[in-house]
């Protein structure tokens, strides 16, 4: 049996179970690309880490799976390496291991956006599995006291988090509140200063490298309809979403954006097939 | 001396490692081991393995994460039979350079004339115990050793940052501590996708 797969044998599956409502989810609408997560340590000493294992797919022939696999780690490990020499907050890399699809990224101890926020529509777990009990509206308000932030704040957080990889030209690709960590202020890696609370990106799974308006607007409209289908009433957040998005982008980066943004709006993710 | 024991791992999974600073004799050492790999017969099996370590300039570590996540990258490319170059010692000091030539890996992050603390590393089994490799070792070495948390004082952060190209980024946060804090989360970042790089 070879190295990662003892490793992942070693290690506790995150992604799927109780274990996972409580603190990450993946939401699997593509069920059958899901790759599973793990928390691992490579040495009993050293800092947690978060195993992304793409398994073999038994359905592709096995050396166009190996390709697959290796050129999709790839993607994702440059993504988030061009993310952090810009400053984004994501996770840093930890590990790779290309030929057995494993992935290995900085654990970030914290919640995901999604759980802080008020209202989230309950048929929305389908397929996911044993989710634990959601934890009320007031609960959630409370847990986002402890991470000493407002709602507004975090608005802020997130919008200007995607200001910054969107000016390194990096499009996520499936930005949710899901993908969205809110660091516990007392888990920074340096001890000695004391830091604030921190938003990271997470999942880059479905990233790419862009500089075109279209793609930036695109993403923002996902985000969008992902604030509106999981929290009701967010119209007002994501307006402080983009209000942050627009002072880190600069006006005259924000107006091309703004405006395709409208015209995402009316016709949708998809460009018109039409002419 | 201190180690990281990769469990999971099965063979040769224990890397033994520690830092000497300072380090009096790296001429010699430069020479010694690039005769090791001329000689031949049993004589030049012995010599190999006399210096059978990965000798790191450790100005250029930022932590012990970085040294970690090299390690172990060479260790999973051994165990997988897909080392770049020719032994896991040498496959270290290339997973730590971030281009792909490895003459320059082993120009930069090996042992020079002017080298002046290096951080020693030994991949093994569970069969050798730490002392009989210090003992190994403080043959060849004529320095002294030191705690691992002398590597502070000793990171040569502006040559990291010319490697990596990292000058304007670094500027740009501010404190020192968050610099060097960054620096070396881009470092580890970069040491361990090296694989998936280009």
């Amino acid at each position: 049996m070879s190295a990662s797969q003892n490793l992942i044998k070693s290690s506790h599956l995150v992604s799927q179970g109780a274990e996972a409502a409580s603190r990450l989810s993946f939401p699997c609408l593509q069920k059958y690309q899901c790759p599973k997560v793990y928390k691992a340590h490579l040495t009993p000493d050293s800092p947690p880490l978060l195993l992304k294992y793409r398994f073999q797919k038994q359905y592709r022939h096995p050396s166009l799976d190996v390709n697959l696999t290796r050129s999709r780690i790839a993607g994702e490990a440059r993504a988030l390496l061009k993310c952090l020499r810009s400053g984004v907050n994501v996770p840093g890399i930890r590990m790779v291991d290309a030929t057995e699809g494993v992935l290995g990224i900085e654990w970030i101890e914290g919640q995901s956006v999604r759980k802080l926020l008020p209202g989230e529509s309950e048929g929305d777990d389908e397929g996911e599995g044993e989710v634990g009990e959601e934890p009320t509206d007031e609960e959630k308000l409370d847990a986002l006291k402890e991470y000493g932030v407002s709602i507004d704040q975090l608005m802020s957080l997130i919008g200007t988090e995607i200001a910054k990889m969107h000016l390194a030209d990096v499009i996520h690709g499936d930005l949710t509140t899901s993908n969205m960590i809110l660091r516990r202020p007392s888990s920074s890696s340096i001890p000695d200063i004391p830091t604030q609370t921190q938003l990271f990106l997470i999942d880059f799974g479905l990233s790419y490298t862009s500089s075109l308006i279209e793609d930036k607007a695109v993403d923002l409209y996902v985000l969008e309809r992902a604030f509106s289908s999981t929290h009701p009433d967010s119209s007002l957040m994501f307006t402080g979403v983009l209000a942050a998005y627009q002072k880190k982008m600069g006006e005259k980066r924000w107006g091309v954006v703004k405006a395709r943004l409208d015209d995402v709006r009316l016709r949708g993710r998809k460009r018109s097939m039409v002419g | 001396m201190q180690s990281f024991v990769f469990d999971h791992i099965p063979n040769n999974n224990i890397a033994y490692f520690a830092l000497y600073s300072p380090v009096q004799n790296p001429a010699e050492l430069k020479r010694r081991i690039i005769e090791a790999a001329k000689i031949e017969g049993e004589e030049g099996d012995k010599e190999r393995d006399a210096v059978n370590f990965a000798f790191i300039d450790a100005s250029l570590i930022t932590s012990k994460l970085h040294l970690e996540t090299a390690i172990y990258q060479a260790i999973l490319a051994e165990s997988q039979g897909s080392l770049r170059t020719k032994t896991v010692h040498s496959e270290i000091l290339f997973a730590l350079n971030p281009t792909n030539n490895i003459t320059e890996a082993i120009r930069r992050y090996g042992v020079s004339d002017s080298t002046k603390s290096l951080l020693i590393a030994h991949i093994t089994d569970k069969s050798k115990s730490s002392s009989a490799i210090e003992e190994k070792l403080n043959k060849v070495v004529d320095g002294t050793m030191v705690s691992f948390k002398e590597l502070d004082a000793i990171t040569d952060w502006d040559r990291i940052k010319k490697y990596y190209k990292l000058e304007k980024e670094s500027k740009e946060k501010g404190a020192i501590q968050s610099q060097r804090s960054f620096i070396d989360n881009v470092v580890v970042s970069s040491v361990a996708m090296k694989t998936v790089m280009q």
